[in-house]
């Protein structure tokens, strides 16, 4: 048997046939009426059966808890009475929740693409031939590799009290006293910005790899053809790089609604609840409230959230894959 | 046909053994989960004491070396101990006590001991207590500091150190701005006004992440002038002319400038900070601040008196940290037995000056060591007869309803919202007698 067109090869290529042509794979006709497990699936399944076990005890029992959790009005320590579906009601019912789930937007909005932003600017600049390029990528891999204790701290050092470096700079330029944390607007703000700084990092190493694996003779093609730097970055490395900023994407987005720490370490959600994020406010709901029933119930509702827009960008990244 | 192999074992064998190991492996695991008990806590017979970091580095291997000096009577178990760091120590404590595998003696939170109590989860310590009066224990409390360990049905805990709420002033910007200590709310107001002509505040606090002090002194102000967040009845009861008038007063310091407008977001560092740099002359913070501030400012910062408020009382929030008793013990005599040696024992914690709070024994504030810091000494003699606790003005022993206020979210975003000046006292203390009702609802149903 002979190949004939490129096409036909990479099909072989991905069903994972020999380019030159495997031959036929004997195929086991199906018996009629009823299928035996053969004793080799038998042992595959004994082998990876305990393994399976335990992850469904380890993964889908504390699901099945926190939803019993959630459908009942405990603490931490009881389980409580049945009350259906009533704190899911009273949590969707509360401006808090709704206060709360607005600020998570807007953080996860401006985490996801603020970061993917930067991350790239960076990427394609240590693409290009710079000084020091190594010990300028370990010093922007930084942020993320700190401790968000650490970062937090150095945050709090950098805007917090009047002889902070942010405020005395502030007042120099003529801006006056500059409240970076205990305005209200300012503080969004402020946790925005310091979400893209310690995420950016992450946005440029998955950049950095996507452009890794782009070929250069593409460009050197387009540029033969006419294409200005705009037009091959509108052109070919966007496209190019499609999958893999969809999949970082889909992982920020997972990182921002499910940031704690960023926030709860450098305002705790203050001031009067403008930086209160849904993971935050369930936080505080169960183990400063000890109301296990609305506080999981808030948990729960961001996870169907979390999930329903992980499939939309999954759809998105199947989809390119069949262009 | 069965494979054979150079082992004893055959394939199917193998399989076999295997998948028993794992299940006995998981059914033990699962039974030891469902166990617990008496055993569970004692470790096989060893009261397990826990104790938080109260102080600073030389506190816990201090307090770990009386624990283990211990030695019980025949027939009485031994003790264990283990520190338990602040972070998500509620955590700690509940999954523990939930799965049988916490302490038999602890301290920790507050307010604690009244959530487990209500659990059923807590040890009375009346028999304790009791015995203690033959002894002498009893009488050496400071006054009024057992009582606020007690519950409809016995005491809850036993209190153990002291953690305080006072005013402090800088004694050199106060002779800057020249003025002297404060004595009531005017002078207190008159002192605010000299220190802002020198770009100083004279109202220091801080009510940012994971710092209570802020909404602490605004409920001292509340006592301060009769009122407090609860009734005789142990419910909320927030929006009363003492409280109004206190939040008013608040209030207006706020917007005449002597707070810091960045005291909501505040941390306990930051404020320490703003005492270092001179920024606070005049404030509220806890009793250890002097030590905390340290360097050259530490010294200069004195204990004031307490104020008298225009109706001419006075008070202030304080939290009598206590150590509790479970019903998960190898012995409840052992448990006993250990804490009566341990208070008979534990004063070196004060003396050798480790950094934990004020002490609730009288025998101690009396030693030399500890009368030498005429600050503590102030606090002792000035503020503890005056203190009270959450359950201010309603009674003065503490039960589970005031976790609804002890460092909540409602009482976070009530603290915020007065220091931040954008609101009125009675729009304040309303929303937060909303957010106290409905979480006590919760608390019952």
């Amino acid at each position: 048997m002979t190949t004939h067109t490129v096409a036909e090869r990479l099909q072989q290529a991905r069903r994972g046939v020999g380019v030159a042509g495997a031959g036929p794979r004997p195929r086991r006709e199906p018996r009629p009426g009823r299928r035996r497990l053969s004793a080799r699936t038998i042992t595959l399944i004994l082998f990876a059966g305990p393994s399976m076990i335990l992850l469904l005890l380890i993964n889908l029992y504390p699901l099945l808890y926190a939803v019993m959790q959630s459908l009942r009005n405990g603490n931490l320590l009881n389980l409580g009475p049945w009350v259906g579906f009533s704190n899911y009601l009273r949590v969707l019912t509360e401006s808090s929740f709704w206060q709360g789930a607005l600020f998570t937007l807007v953080f996860t909005i401006t985490g996801v693409f603020g970061s993917w932003l930067v991350g790239l600017a960076f990427a394609l600049l240590l693409r290009t031939r710079i000084p020091a390029g190594g010990l300028f990528k370990v010093l922007l891999l930084l942020p993320w590799v700190v401790p968000v204790v650490v970062s937090a701290t150095s945050w709090n050092w950098l805007v917090a009290t009047p002889q902070s470096p942010l405020p005395i700079l502030a007042h120099a330029l003529g801006l006056g006293n500059v409240l970076f944390l205990a305005d209200p607007v300012l503080a969004k703000v402020t946790v925005c910005v310091f979400k893209v700084w310690i995420s950016f990092p992450f946005m440029m190493m998955m950049m950095s790899s996507a452009l890794a694996s782009v070929d250069t003779n593409v460009y050197e093609a387009a540029k033969v053809d006419g294409a200005t730097s705009w037009q091959s970055f509108r052109h070919i490395t966007m496209p190019l790089v499609s999958r893999s900023t969809y999949v970082s994407w889909i992982l920020m987005t997972i990182f921002c609604v499910n940031d704690f720490p960023t926030i709860f370490l450098l305002t705790g959600g203050g001031p009067v609840n403008a930086t209160s994020s849904l993971v935050v406010m369930a936080y505080r709901t169960v183990f400063q409230n000890f109301q296990t029933g609305p506080g999981v119930a808030i948990a729960l509702l961001m996870t169907l959230v979390l999930v329903i827009v992980s499939v939309l960008l999954y759809r998105q990244i199947r989809k390119v894959n069949i262009e | 046909m069965t494979q054979q192999s150079g082992a004893a074992f055959t394939r199917r064998a193998f399989i076999g053994i295997a998948g028993g190991v794992a299940a006995s492996t998981l059914l033990a695991a699962c039974s030891r989960t469902g166990g617990g008990g008496g055993s569970g806590s004692g470790g096989g017979g060893v009261i397990k004491f826990w104790n938080m970091p109260w102080g600073g580095t030389a506190f816990n291997p201090l307090d770990k070396q009386i624990t283990l000096d211990y030695k019980p009577a025949s027939g009485l178990p031994k003790t264990s101990y283990q520190t338990i760091q602040w972070a998500n120590f509620t955590q700690t404590f509940s999954s523990a006590i939930a799965s049988n595998t916490g302490p038999a003696v602890s301290s920790g939170g507050g307010t604690q001991a009244f959530q487990f109590e209500a659990q059923g989860k807590i040890a009375y310590a009346d028999d304790l207590l009791d015995g203690w009066k033959s002894n002498g224990l009893y009488d050496d409390f400071l006054p009024g500091l057992v009582d606020t360990m007690k519950v409809d049905k016995g005491y809850a805990a036993v209190p153990y150190n002291l953690d305080m709420r006072v005013l402090w002033y800088n004694t050199d910007l106060l002779a800057k701005a020249g003025v002297q200590e404060p004595t009531d709310w005017q002078s207190f107001l008159d002192n605010c006004a000299a220190l802002k002509k020198i770009n100083v505040y004279g109202y220091g606090t801080s009510a940012g992440a994971g710092s209570y002090t802020g909404s602490h002194i605004l409920v001292s102000w509340m006592i301060g002038n009769g009122g407090g967040l609860f009734d005789e009845n142990q419910q909320p009861n927030c929006v009363t002319p003492e409280n109004t008038e206190a939040m008013d007063f608040v209030l207006e310091c706020v917007k005449k400038g002597y707070v810091d407008p960045r005291s909501s977001t505040y941390t306990s560092d930051n404020a320490q900070s703003q005492w270092k740099a001179l920024s606070f002359g005049q404030g509220f913070d806890t009793g250890g601040l002097a030590s905390n501030v340290g360097g050259a400012v530490g010294p200069k910062l004195k204990v004031g008196t307490p104020l008298k408020s225009p109706s001419g009382k006075q008070g202030m929030l304080y939290f009598p940290n206590n150590i509790m008793m479970y019903k998960n013990t190898p012995s409840q005599k052992g448990s006993e037995a250990f804490l009566t040696y341990y208070y008979k024992n534990m004063a070196p914690l004060w003396t050798k000056a480790t950094g934990i709070g004020l002490p609730p024994l009288k025998s101690i504030a009396a030693t030399p060591e500890f009368q030498k810091d005429p600050n503590n000494v102030r606090i002792i003699n000035e503020w503890q007869p005056i203190s009270k606790t959450w359950a201010a003005p309603g009674s003065n022993s503490l039960f589970l309803g005031v976790t609804t206020a002890d460092g909540t979210p409602a009482m976070d975003t009530f603290a915020q919202s007065i220091l931040g000046g954008k609101v009125t006292s009675k729009e304040a203390l309303t929303t937060l007698q909303g957010a106290l009702t409905d979480a006590i609802k919760q608390l019952k149903s």
